[in-house]
């Protein structure tokens, strides 16, 4: 099982991932490092695929953001100026009622207990949330009392709301316990008697009819809406905050008479926060209405929206980054095919076109061998005549001539046949030191007699200051007898070949081989270093010879450049480093 | 019967007049076109064996100024190369060409020959 996992996982595997360096195919690779090329193209289409996406997104992210936050906003203003409003009337209608209560009844009506009692189920009936009445003197005695708990009787001239109600005419408290021990809020109504004296007349309302009205506007479990005074303190229970009494951590504005709102947290939480400071057109109360809404709770639409967009962006996003891996592994892969067979038809082609060219050296040399073979042949026929021809007279001082003849024209073969060996061996990849003299009059040995023959005048100035390179000298002698053999092709009798090497600097040297030869027309002058160009074609050229020694001379860390004129000649500069680079070297 | 050797290899062309002299071919011998032409108007020859690759004149351009000095003269002709060239063939179809190193029963033979024809 775990086998056939592998042999599948090996299947799909992209090709260019098993890709082993090959010194021979190196050079012919298009692209070095195909991992490099495949992280490339997948990071620069992702980036480019996914940009557009994630930005729209943001921006979309955005718009919703602002205008989520307005409509926010919009809402708890809204509902914070309601709230206060209706506080506000609760507040203004009861101080009122108190009011027409004391102007239409006075004094002496008022201090009649049974009086206030039935003016406090009045009021009970038509108002709702009076839960006692009194009437006090100046000196803070209570004079009259009409309520369940009993208060009659008691001083209230040192109570804070007893203090504050004889500075103003009318007078709204905070909540608090007092006597009774049960948290309420004071309205006291100030009024001048006949003897102008004055007295006020108190009503205790209870805080559950307030908290009803608060509670009726929350609007779900997000909301906390509740009262403070302007310490802080809470007024009415509150969700957030806790129970009535406590002191919250909220920030106290400065007075203004509009809803304002703001952004804040509570428990780190987001939330928005609405305020208002209550008052009403005859007394300012100490309250401030605060509105919280959790951001999160009223925003669970667009989370829930914002959920199904992170969905579909993220499965998007894992989409189009899986068929960019895809289609850029395909196409990875399909180019390191193409380039690997490419690659391998190239070295096959440098092969092939080596053997060429030594098959077109052994012409020559056959040449060569030939004439001292046929040295041999007679000389040996001659010795071997004076033996059968029994009446010919023989000298042994003529035999030993003739059989040192023999030998010489075997040292001959020795030597040319050498100087073949020397070629063949450089196929192998190496590195040595050699003296550019020594290689350029190896490869014109084998064209001295050809030279000759035809009368062509090869001339060659290679001063002994250039220094001895370091490269590959297989490749350097395979340039020099491709670009000789084409320049040996193109003269006619009588023309010359010259090569001539100077060194630029320490590190390169220049070679030229120009000659007067038929030259190359213009318009195929650009064409020259083209795989398959050739001109030859009743000679069978492969078109490879000199794109191949353009190849070669880059391999070798170099530049080749030619220049031409028909019927006056071409002339190749080669410039070569004298110490090949490690990096270069392939 | 009377044969000129013309090569630039001495030594070879020296040994195959001395063979043939052995096999009673009269040959003489030179080592360039140019002392082929001189020979060529002071005597007359019946057969001409030619170098195709030699310094200054080729073998090709010998025969034609030999064929315009002795119009009879045949010619064999030599070569160290395996073959000859296709421009090369064109000129030398009537005429026979041997492949150095080179049988000297076949040469003999190739003079015979052409002697008779003529």
């Amino acid at each position: 099982m775990i086998k056939k996992i592998q042999a599948s996982i090996k299947n799909i595997w992209p090709e260019f991932h098993k890709h082993k360096q090959n010194d021979h195919l190196k050079s012919f690779y298009t692209f070095t490092d195909y991992w490099h090329l495949w992280t490339m193209s997948i990071f620069v289409l992702a980036v480019t695929a996914l940009s557009p996406l994630c930005i729209v997104t943001l921006i979309h992210y955005q718009l919703i953001q602002k205008s989520v936050d307005s409509e926010l906003n919009l809402r708890t203003e809204r509902l914070t100026s309601n709230a206060k409003r209706s506080v506000a009337f609760f507040m203004e209608e009861r101080l009122d009622a108190l009011i027409f209560t004391v102007n239409e009844m006075g004094y002496e009506q008022l201090t009649e207990n049974d009086k206030l009692a039935e003016i406090l189920k009045n009021l009970k009936l038509g108002f709702g949330g009076v839960s006692d009445l009194s009437v006090f003197d100046e000196d803070g005695s209570q004079v009259a009392y009409a309520g369940p708990f009993n208060l009659k009787g008691k001083n209230y001239k040192c109570q804070p709301w007893f203090l504050q109600s004889l500075k103003k005419k009318y007078f709204i408290s905070e909540v608090f316990t007092g006597y009774r021990d049960i948290p309420h809020i004071i309205i006291a109504v100030k009024s001048i008697k006949p003897d102008k004296s004055f007295f006020i007349l108190r009503a205790t309302l209870d805080t559950e009819r307030l908290m009803k009205t608060l509670t009726s506007y929350k609007t779900g479990d997000h909301t906390d809406i509740f009262l403070i005074n302007h310490k802080g303190i809470l007024q009415t229970p509150s969700t957030n905050y806790g129970n009535i009494f406590t002191q919250t951590d909220l920030e106290i504005f400065n007075y203004s008479s509009n809803t304002e709102v703001t952004m804040s947290t509570c428990q780190k939480v987001p939330v928005i926060l609405g305020h208002s400071f209550i008052s009403t057109d005859m007394v300012d109360t100490p309250f401030i209405l605060m509105v919280q809404k959790k951001k999160a709770g009223m925003m669970h639409i667009w989370l829930k929206l914002r959920r199904n967009i992170n969905w579909t962006v993220g499965i998007s996003v894992v989409l189009i980054v899986l068929v960019i891996t895809f289609a850029s592994t395909f196409m990875t892969n399909r180019l390191y095919l193409i380039d690997k067979a490419k690659a391998e038809a190239m070295l096959q082609m440098e092969q092939n076109q080596q053997l060429a060219a030594i098959g077109q050296l052994a012409a020559g040399v056959a040449h060569e061998i030939n004439n001292p073979l046929a040295v041999i042949n007679q000389t040996a026929g001659y010795v071997k005549d004076l033996y059968s021809f029994k009446d010919e007279p023989r000298s042994d001082a003529e035999i030993i001539e003739n059989i040192d003849s023999i030998l010489e024209a075997v040292d001959r073969c020795g030597t040319i046949t050498q100087q073949l060996l020397g070629f063949v061996r450089q196929f192998d990849i190496k590195i040595k030191k050699i003296s550019l003299q020594k290689i350029v009059s190896d490869v014109l040995s084998f064209h001295k007699k050809e030279a000759e023959y035809r009368g062509i005048k090869v001339t060659v100035s290679i001063p002994d200051t250039i220094s001895d390179m370091e490269t590959d000298s297989g490749k350097l002698q395979q340039i020099l007898v491709n670009i000789i053999n084409n320049a040996f092709q193109a003269l006619d009798e009588g023309c010359c070949l010259d090569i001539i090497a100077s060194q630029i600097d320490t590190r390169t040297i220049e070679l030229v081989i120009q000659d007067t030869g038929c030259g190359i027309p213009e318009d195929n002058l650009s064409k020259i270093n083209e795989p398959f160009f050739s001109t030859k074609q009743d000679q069978m050229g492969t078109g490879l010879g000199l794109s191949i020694t353009y190849g070669l001379v880059k391999k070798l860390g170099g530049n080749i450049f030619v220049q031409s004129t028909e019927g006056v000649g071409t002339s190749f500069t080669i410039t070569l480093p004298v110490k090949i680079q490690e990096g270069e070297f392939s | 019967m009377k044969v000129i050797l013309v090569d630039d290899e001495q030594k070879f062309i020296n040994m195959l007049a001395k063979r043939l002299a052995l096999r009673g071919i009269q040959a003489d011998v030179v080592f360039s076109g140019e002392d082929a032409v001189k020979k060529i108007t002071n005597s007359t020859y019946d057969v001409a064996v030619l170098d195709i690759k030699m310094p200054g004149i080729s073998g090709i351009q010998l025969k034609r100024k030999l064929s315009t000095l002795n119009p009879g003269l045949k010619f064999i002709f030599v070569t160290g190369h395996g073959a000859v060239s296709k421009s090369d063939e064109d000129l030398i179809e009537k005429d026979f060409y041997l492949s150095k190193p080179l049988d000297i029963e076949t040469l003999i033979q190739r003079i015979k020959e052409l002697t008779k024809a003529g």
